[in-house]
Formats: C-alpha cells, sequence, structure tokens
C-alpha cells in the first residue's frame, strides 16, 4: 500500500461518478483520434509524396486544360524520365450514383512509369494498353463492386455526358499505403475521340518524374519559363508542391478540424476538473484525518493530482481501446472504400495514439492542479469540523 | 483510577490564550490557560459547547498554534513550530482518536492502521507486522480485511485507537471518543483507553460530554467560556 495506491481506490468511491467521468475522457479521446486521423490521412499524401515526381497544370487554376502538344514539348527536355497526362472524368457507376471514386482518362505508355507504386501484374498492363477501352482499378474499387478482369463495366458520365462502356483489362494495387486503390483510369484517347472537335487535345494536367530529384526546382522553372510567352502559361511545381496546393483548397476545414480537436480536449479537462473537484470538497474531511495524523501538504498534493493521472489514464487507455476498432475497421475501411481519393489509407498513427495519452494525462493533471493545491492547503482544523 | 505518572510534565501552557476572528470581530475562546500535564496521565476535559476544550486539544494536539502563551508538548515548544514541523512532530508524537472514528472507507483495517506508517518509510512487510500486532492490541485481529463498512462502530473506533498507537505516541488526544457509541461499546473503547494509560504508558488527553466516560480519567478538568475553572 503507498499514496498512490491509495489515489487509485479513491476513484472507485463513487463508482457510478467515476464511470461517467472515464467514459466522457474515453470519448474524447475516440473523437480527438477520429479527428487528428482526418487530418493526417487527408495531408499524408504531401508527405509521402515522390521528391522525383513533378505536376505541370493551368497556370491560373487546376480545372482549365493544357494544350496535349505541351506534354511532348516537355518529354523533349533533357532530365525527363517519363511524361504522362491525365483528365479528370468524373463518371459515376449509374447503379448507385452516390457512390464516389476517381475516374480518369490517362496517358497509358509512362502513366505506371510515372506512379511505379502503382502494381499491375504485367500481362494486365499489356492487355490494358492493347485495349482502347480496356480499364485499370484498383482493388479496393473492384472488390467493391465485384469486378474482376474482363468484365463489361458502363459508367455515366458527369462532366462528359452520356453512358460509357469499359472492359477492366488490370487491376492495380500499391507498394505504398497513401495511394488511392479505389481509382479508374482508362485510356485517354478513348475519351479524347468521344469529344466534339473543339473539345479535343485538351489534358487536364501532366506529370512527369525526373531523373535527378534535386533538380526537380530547376526543371519546373525551365519549364514554366518555355511557356512563358504562349497563350497558356503553365504553374510546375514538386509532386508536393503540387499537393499542399490542392489541400491548400482545404486549408480552413482542416483548421477548424484541428481547432475541434483542441476543444474536445479542453471539455474532457473540464469534465475531469469538475470530477476532481468534487470527490476533493467531499473528502474534505478525510484530508483533515491526514493532516493530522502527519501527512504533509504536498502528500494530500500527490495523491488528488494522483487520483486525477488515474482517472486520465484509465479513460484514454479505454478510449484508445474503442478508437481501433472504431476508427481502423468501421469507419477507415468505409472511407477508403467510398472516399478513397481523399482518404485512401486511413489508419491511427502511433503518434496519434501517444499524443492523446500523453495529453489526457497532462490535461488529467492541469484540471487537478487546482483542487489538489486548494485541499493540500486547506487548514486541518478546520478541515476536521467539515462533515463529508 | 490510577494513573500511570511518573512526575515528569509531558504537556505544559503557560498563559496560553487563542483568538479567532469572524470578521472583523475576535473571538477570545482560550483566555491565559496555565496547565501541565504528566507523562503517563489519564486526563479528560469537559465543559458545555463553545467552552473551548475542542480548541485545547487541538493546541495541545499541535493541530492549530496559540495566539500567545508558550505551549510545550513532549518537551518540544510546539506553540513556535512551523506547520511542516508540527506535522512531523504530531506523526512522532501524537495518536488521534475522533468521535466519528475517520477510517479511510477504501482501505481495510489494516490498511488504516498501516496509514501512519507510511510516514515512517518502513518496509512494507514491516508496516504489516506493526499494524497486525496493534490490530491484536485493540482486539480485532479476526477482522483486518474487513472494510469499515464492514464493521460495527466500536470496531471502527477500535480499528481507530489502533491507527493511533501504531506509531506508539507518546500522546493519544481523543476527541470525544464515545459520543457516537453505544453504552456497551463506550465501555469498550474506554476500557481500552485505560489499558493503554496504564499498560503501555500512554498520556491521554480526552474530550468529553459524558459524566461516565470522565469517570475513567483520573484527573478530570473543567473549561468554562475559555477558562479552566
Amino acid at each position: 500500500m503507498n499514496l498512490a495506491s491509495i489515489a487509485v481506490r479513491n476513484v472507485g468511491r463513487n463508482r457510478v461518478r467515476a464511470l461517467l467521468t472515464v467514459l466522457g475522457v474515453a470519448i474524447a479521446i475516440v473523437a480527438f483520434v477520429l479527428l487528428r486521423t482526418v487530418v493526417w490521412s487527408w495531408t499524408v499524401a504531401i508527405e509521402q509524396s515522390a521528391s522525383d515526381r513533378i505536376g505541370i497544370r493551368h497556370k491560373v487554376t487546376m480545372i482549365m486544360p493544357l494544350p496535349l502538344r505541351y506534354a511532348e514539348e516537355i518529354r523533349q527536355i533533357p532530365g525527363m524520365t517519363a511524361v504522362a497526362y491525365a483528365n479528370w472524368f468524373g463518371a459515376k457507376d449509374p447503379r448507385d450514383e452516390n457512390d464516389f471514386f476517381a475516374t480518369m482518362a490517362v496517358e497509358p505508355d509512362d502513366i505506371l512509369a510515372v506512379y511505379d507504386e502503382v502494381q499491375v501484374p504485367p500481362e494486365q498492363v499489356e492487355a490494358w494498353k492493347q485495349n482502347r477501352r480496356g480499364a485499370l482499378v484498383g482493388d479496393v474499387l473492384a472488390k467493391k463492386k465485384g469486378w474482376k478482369v474482363g468484365d463489361k463495366v458502363r459508367l455515366r458520365g458527369t462532366i462528359y455526358p452520356g453512358d460509357w462502356e469499359f472492359e477492366i483489362s488490370g487491376i492495380y494495387t500499391a507498394s505504398r499505403a497513401t495511394v488511392d486503390r479505389s481509382g479508374f483510369w482508362f485510356h485517354w484517347k478513348y475519351l479524347n475521340e468521344a469529344l466534339p472537335p473543339r473539345q479535343r487535345d485538351q489534358i487536364g494536367w501532366i506529370v512527369a518524374r525526373v531523373a535527378d530529384p534535386s533538380r526537380s526546382a530547376q526543371l519546373c522553372r525551365t519549364i514554366d519559363e518555355k511557356f512563358a510567352e504562349r497563350d497558356i502559361q503553365t504553374l510546375s511545381m514538386s509532386e508536393r508542391a503540387l499537393q499542399a496546393s490542392f489541400m491548400g483548397m482545404f486549408s480552413a476545414v482542416l483548421d477548424a478540424i484541428d481547432l475541434v480537436s483542441i476543444v474536445i480536449l479542453a471539455i474532457m479537462g473540464l469534465i475531469l476538473g469538475n470530477t476532481i473537484a468534487m470527490g476533493v470538497r467531499e473528502r474534505t474531511h478525510e484530508y483533515g484525518v491526514l493532516r493530522a495524523i502527519g501527512f504533509m501538504p504536498k502528500h494530500i498534493l500527490l495523491s488528488v493530482l494522483g487520483e486525477a493521472t488515474a482517472v486520465g489514464v484509465v479513460g484514454g487507455v479505454l478510449g484508445l481501446l474503442l478508437s481501433y476498432p472504431l476508427v481502423e475497421r468501421g469507419l477507415g475501411r468505409f472511407l477508403e472504400e467510398n472516399m478513397g481519393g481523399m482518404f485512401p489509407y486511413f489508419r491511427i498513427q502511433p503518434a496519434v495514439a501517444g499524443a492523446a495519452l500523453a495529453l489526457t494525462v497532462l490535461l488529467a493533471l492541469g484540471a487537478a492542479a487546482i483542487p489538489a493545491y486548494r485541499a493540500a492547503k486547506l487548514n486541518v482544523v478546520d478541515s476536521l469540523r467539515r462533515v463529508g | 483510577m490510577t494513573q500511570a505518572t511518573n512526575g515528569t510534565p509531558m504537556i505544559r501552557l503557560e498563559k496560553v490564550s487563542k483568538t479567532f476572528y469572524r470578521d472583523k470581530e475576535a473571538l477570545e475562546v482560550l483566555k491565559s490557560i496555565d496547565l501541565e500535564i504528566q507523562e503517563g496521565a489519564y486526563e479528560a476535559l469537559m465543559g458545555p459547547s463553545g467552552s473551548g476544550k475542542s480548541t485545547l486539544l487541538n493546541l495541545i494536539a499541535g493541530l492549530d498554534r496559540p495566539t500567545s502563551g508558550k505551549l510545550t508538548v513532549a518537551g518540544a515548544d510546539i506553540g513556535a513550530m512551523a506547520e511542516d514541523q508540527r506535522a512531523r512532530f504530531r506523526a512522532a508524537n501524537i495518536g488521534f482518536v475522533f468521535q466519528t472514528y475517520n477510517l479511510m472507507p477504501v482501505l481495510t483495517a489494516r490498511e488504516n492502521v498501516e496509514l501512519p506508517l507510511l510516514l515512517a518509510k518502513l518496509p512494507a512487510d514491516e508496516r504489516r507486522k506493526r499494524a497486525e500486532i496493534a490490530l491484536k492490541v485493540v482486539g480485532l485481529e479476526h477482522r483486518m480485511d474487513h472494510l469499515p463498512r464492514q464493521l460495527s462502530g466500536g470496531q471502527e473506533q477500535r480499528v481507530a485507537i489502533a491507527r493511533a498507537i501504531v506509531t506508539d505516541p507518546k500522546i493519544i488526544v481523543a476527541d470525544e471518543p464515545t459520543g457516537d457509541l453505544d453504552r456497551e461499546s463506550a465501555n469498550e473503547i474506554l476500557n481500552l483507553l485505560e489499558r493503554l494509560n496504564r499498560e503501555f504508558k500512554k498520556t491521554i488527553v480526552m474530550v468529553t460530554h459524558d459524566p461516565a466516560a470522565a469517570e475513567r480519567a483520573g484527573t478530570v478538568r473543567r473549561l468554562d467560556k475559555g477558562n479552566l475553572v
């Protein structure tokens, strides 16, 4: 027996209150972990972007197209090892129009060289390249839709209206967790040939792989200078910068999520502080007895802080135990399957779990600081006079 | 009864006064008290409510400091001690018995008795052994692992007495130790206090309203309006 074990036992004095407080802390931790995982999952593509990959888009905005010939011209610039291009297609499965997945018309010859983390069996790659209506789909999407190689698929265009027929040529996986495995890639030429003449030969963006990552910035400048005097100027940047500029559109949302996660912890701190303060008030007489028999103010202080830490740790651990199945198996799986473009890899990071637990303990100590200080400073005689 | 005194003063108050302040009003609860209690004495303090007997007991126990005068207990000038020094003094020299027992509800009888020994930095085995001996002295060796709620009032007070003696203090202060007990349990507690005084030579100072309890003490002192009468 020691003061720490007594503090832990004191937690269970009022079981209903202790249970509700622990549950409150646990729920706050689940919410915190969930929100932090949303932010992490959303931004992880920036952190894990390839250093030898660059993106080129219209200087004004990403939604304005570039001429197809720019891709060929960029391919001629020394230092480029692979150049591909793509258009956002934005089609839906007519069987379930609410189900979102990324559909893109891509240049097939170099796209898998640029995105070498996308893994497709060689014979499927070959079959895809040979079939103008062929499509490569991510394994997560294929599993969800029940698609197999050789299946005929019909999608309904939104940006490009009408029903579009495809044949699944290959199913890709990925060597990196952050790749969207719910994508649908098909031949850019299939799209281009179906468009009216005035809309043809326009591409959404260009992606390229460079031989020397240390020259990426210089190559970006070279590309932009090359098109600086044309009607349509380019904006070239590293994949990281491209991802960051894309995420910049959501920065307010991410900031809001950040703020909400902090507010949740602050509320948790208040709940804990209230519980500890109530316990201290109820046990004033007992603290008086402890002080009478020789315990020092520091012992009382540590006892109250120990009690708060115990509640925080139990609530925090319970919260993490609930978070893993909820986030990784429930919501995470759902998001990866249904919103893979935004959340390709939705998993709790050890750093987030560690931070949640550490912040819980710190907040518990912070919340208990004032009640603990007051308990330690109680006048012995006054405390003994107080009953319950 | 016969007290186990040896003529050496254990507690000495010289012109001790205690004044409380409520808002701006001064209330002199003890008025220039002179008192000497011998080592091994068993003394009862009686008096009506508000007479100052609990305040006097608190001063003797080192829970509070006099406003003026000199207070010497077990050879130490506790009136001049700082709070932490008085806490250490209490842990080493004073055993407390309260009217409402004041046991920790989450601790067993043995653990409650062991509580003051946490301050003595003894090994856990030694603490346990001493707590068990103290519980044997009060006749509760068969209830060691019971929680306070599983004990009767009399048994709880015996555990409290075991807690008071486990550090082998020189002085036991008891504030209405039989106030919450039926007559039979009260007699058991009074017998126990008597035994602690007689066999273990403890100096006991007891505040009580109960004339039957006061009769057990060797000396009965009465307070009225802050004066010993």
